[in-house]
């Protein structure tokens, strides 16, 4: 009797299509490259590293941690392929030495990506 | 049973911005709107934890926009809860964590386990949870980051929505001229002196930024459960440029919309009073959501803010916690 | 040494917690299951019992509280009854897609409206298809050793699922039985320690849950079905194992009563099998081919054997102690997926349903003679009149 019986099939998930375990998944270490959001902005935070005085008031209120300072160099440094252009650096500046310069004017504006997310 | 002295991770204070630690816990890579207040806020609460910490995330805009696809920017653990449950689940963890650790499963540092819940999921579908693990006593930091709003569900209102306020649950019309015509909850009022277990509850600001780090810290160091109402301005939802988000965290406390202080087992200390408060107006000109109110509808809110104003001032001990941010030069 | 004792079915459950070791308990009272927490708080507060016991705000919080208990690594309990089950309903598929094994033990209660303390299965089955392991048992010793097996099952490595462990509310959870409680070196063979894949730790961190897209979820489901393809290998090597070590005779899914040359079966769950078992003995006496088939595990719900162990019968009726509104059969649960069970084979059985021990009356042996007399007829008709009988409420 039982040979007659329906089976329940097979289910495999494709390999291209595979999620986690218990949808586990590892944690990022510095940044999260499955979610890069440099072709959200419409403009880019120029600094002039003259006008500077290192203050770090850009590095502690970016929500996106864009601006990090380099100690050797002693520069602060622009992630570029996080800044979403907000602004909030740029309006916090204590000494305005940073401008929001069109992401269009510049040769590797406007990062494209192959697919949204 | 005998007590749990399990060595706790100890803090120390941070004194600038240039000593706070550098890592980030809250990494570059995440779907919030430019300029997300409770992003902003939730970076800097990471960086205060350091790395022995677990996240419990319940739904909301600090999950849904955080995790958005199948990825997340925290560098340590954490865990999606219910919008419902975020108390809940972080007591099974801290349990679970507790018997490991005395049965000796677990030899680490015990860790910070933080509750990063929006105003909802606090004092709202989330209060009975919240609540219950503010009794039960588990060493485990319960921050309310509040945006005012069910922002992600596309802003709706919440009990922390101030009164006025547009919402697409308290659209202003003609029969309904304010949109919004509740007072708000007082989360940090709830848990005060209700909860017999909880010893630090405070209030921060984004506007603040060593001032909410220290407060991290310190809720951190505490055996027992503290609560922490932290003020995260939402550029989507109020309607107000995203480069304005720091300033509004600002104005809100020279305006007396939000008052910077600790209550310590019974004590409240204020930080950054204002020597003059601003009129309420300076605030909400800045904000869409407060567009469509008339004169009396501010008077209103002014009212409501004096009130609170005259019982800080009766009751004021100002200590200074930290320096404040540095002061923006006017343009020319 | 296995010791006898005299034990009502939350007393057994307690007793089984305790010899799995459980680390992490939410307690809430509800009726009946509450004096599972009570016995387990005693063995806390003397230190019999080195578990964190902690006081859930509900049954919600219940669920959510072994969530984040076995997200970090440890071993989880809890248990609820009636409206408390329903209440938790939010956690049920969190939980089991989420992979954590927790215990659930449930003394079924009747759902409001209104209040009504007597049994129904209802509760439990209402969250059936969330993704759990769930089971019946018939009796105390039988709520002792599912506890154990659960652990062992949901815990390995091949499943990770939560169990949700059922008795009847009152006839097991209240009526003291004789239980053979195992000896610790016993469960210890049984049952090894719980060791979670990727706990959340400072040490190894994770991300537990991101939100996923729409196309996303497609393959969570199908991982969680294809999960479930797995359970019935498992099942049947931990019972195995379970007989071995603790000298007991289970059938993996069927518990089969006299079923081999049965013209006529019930098909049942839960603790009126007890009273069935001695109706088919005087059926039997008085010439009646009667057996009974008893269900162990709901879900993974055992297709193929109950279509093997009932193909030769002519007539099967299941015996509904739970309720589907609206459903296709206009009575119970079992029977649709009985009937799908049986559907495909080349000759099948006449088969329909009973509706008894609703809202936690007995079911009398009287009743089972009335069941077995329909069973008869319809099986000398070879067709079933209805699909529903219920008992004591038919127009006459």
């Amino acid at each position: 009797m039982s040979k007659k019986l329906p089976g329940y099939g097979t289910i495999t998930v494709p390999q291209e299509r595979e999620v986690p375990f218990g949808a586990i998944t590892p944690a990022p270490v510095r940044q999260q490259d499955l979610f890069v959001t440099s072709n959200w902005r419409m403009v880019r935070p120029v600094i002039d590293q003259e006008t500077c005085t290192r203050c770090l008031t850009c590095y502690i209120v970016c929500p996106d941690a864009c601006w990090s300072y380099n100690e050797e160099e002693d520069q602060m440094e622009w992630n570029w392929k996080f800044c979403k252009g907000c602004q909030i650096c740029i309006h916090q500046c204590p000494v305005e030495c940073l401008s929001p310069i069109p992401e269009l004017d510049f040769e590797d504006g406007v990062h494209r990506l192959e697919k949204p997310f | 049973m005998k007590p749990f002295d399990y060595k706790f991770q100890t803090f120390e204070p941070i004194k600038s911005f240039r000593s706070a630690p550098r890592e980030e816990i809250y990494v570059p890579g995440h779907r919030t709107c430019a300029g997300c207040g409770p992003a902003l806020n939730y970076r800097l609460v990471a960086k205060a934890a350091g790395r022995d910490t677990i996240f419990v995330g319940p739904t909301g805009c600090m999950y849904v926009a955080n995790s958005s696809y199948l990825c997340t920017p925290y560098a340590v653990a954490w865990i999606h809860a219910q919008i419902t449950n975020g108390g809940a689940v972080a007591s099974g963890i801290e349990a679970a964590y507790k018997v490991m650790a005395r049965e000796g499963k677990y030899d680490g540092p015990f860790p910070n386990i933080i509750v990063m819940a929006g105003d909802g999921g606090s004092v709202d579908i989330g209060l009975q949870a919240m609540s219950a693990l503010m009794y039960r006593g588990h060493k485990v930091l319960f921050i309310c980051y509040d945006n005012e709003s069910y922002a992600n569900t596309g802003i709706q209102t919440s009990p922390t929505t101030p009164y006025g306020a547009a919402t697409t649950f308290t659209p202003p019309g003609k029969a309904i001229p304010e949109g919004k015509t509740l007072f708000p909850k007082d989360p940090p009022q709830l848990v005060i002196g209700g909860h017999p277990a909880v010893k630090y509850v405070s209030t921060t600001s984004i506007a603040y930024p060593l001032d909410l780090m220290n407060k991290v810290r310190k809720a951190l160091s505490y055996p027992g459960p503290t609560f922490m109402h932290m003020f995260t301005p939402c550029p989507k939802g109020w309607q107000f440029d995203e480069s304005l988000t720091v300033e509004i965290g600002k104005l809100a406390v020279d305006t007396g919309m939000w008052t910077l202080y600790e209550w310590e087992d019974g004590a409240y200390r204020y930080q950054h009073l204002p020597k003059k408060y601003k009129p309420v107006g300076e605030y909400m000109k800045l904000q869409g959501r407060f567009a469509h109110l008339k004169e009396e509808h501010i008077a209103k809110m002014q009212a409501f803010v004096d009130q609170k104003i005259a019982h800080v001032k009766a009751t004021a001990i100002p200590v200074e916690a930290v320096p404040p941010m540095a002061v923006k030069k006017k343009k020319k | 040494m296995p010791q006898e004792r005299n034990l009502t079915g939350c007393s057994a459950a307690a007793q089984a917690a305790k010899l799995a070791e459980v680390e992490v308990i939410c307690s809430y009272p509800i009726r009946p299951y509450t004096a599972i927490m009570m016995e387990l708080a005693k063995m806390v507060a003397n230190g019999e019992l080195k578990a964190e016991f902690v006081h859930g705000e509900g049954e919600h919080a219940q669920l959510s509280v072994v969530l984040g208990a076995s997200a970090a690594g440890a071993r989880a309990y809890t248990g609820s009854a009636g409206v408390g089950v329903t209440y938790a309903f939010e956690l049920y598929s969190p939980i089991a897609g989420g992979r954590y094994p927790v215990q659930m033990a449930i003394a079924d209660r009747t759902l409001d409206p209104p209040g009504d303390f007597g049994s129904e299965h209802t509760d439990a089955m209402s969250f059936r298809d969330q993704g759990w392991l769930m089971g019946w048992a018939c009796s105390p010793q039988e709520v002792f050793d599912n506890t154990l097996m659960g652990f062992r099952i949901g815990e390995d490595p091949r499943v990770m699922l939560p169990q949700a462990i059922c008795q009847d509310g009152y006839f097991l959870s209240h009526i003291p039985d004789k239980v053979i409680v195992a000896d610790p070196a016993q469960v210890k063979e049984f049952l090894p320690p719980y060791k979670a894949p990727h706990s959340l730790s400072p040490t190894c961190p994770v991300s537990h849950g991101p939100q996923i897209r729409p196309d996303q979820g497609a393959p969570m489901d199908a991982q969680r079905a294809a999960t479930f393809l797995e359970v019935p290998k498992v099942i049947e090597e931990a019972t195995a194992d379970f007989n071995r070590i603790f000298g007991r005779n289970y059938d993996p899914f069927l518990e089969k009563y006299r079923l081999e040359d049965a013209e006529i079966a019930f098909f049942i769950q839960g603790a009126h099998a007890n009273t069935c078992r001695k109706a088919v003995d005087a059926m039997r006496k008085s010439g009646v081919k009667a057996g009974m088939a008893r269900l162990r595990w709901l879900r993974p719900w055992p297709t193929h054997e109950i279509a093997v162990a009932l193909a030769h019968v002519k007539a099967v009726g299941s015996i509904e102690t739970s309720t589907s509104y609206g459903g296709a059969m206009r009575g119970g649960n079992l029977i649709h997926e009985l009937r799908a069970s049986l559907y495909d084979l080349e000759e099948r059985p006449v088969v329909t349903s009973f509706m008894a021990g609703l809202g936690g009356e007995t079911i009398w042996p009287e009743d089972f003679h009335f069941m077995a007399k329909v069973l008869t007829k319809m099986a000398k008709d070879k067709r079933a009149d209805q699909y529903v009988r219920w008992l004591g409420f038919e127009a006459d």
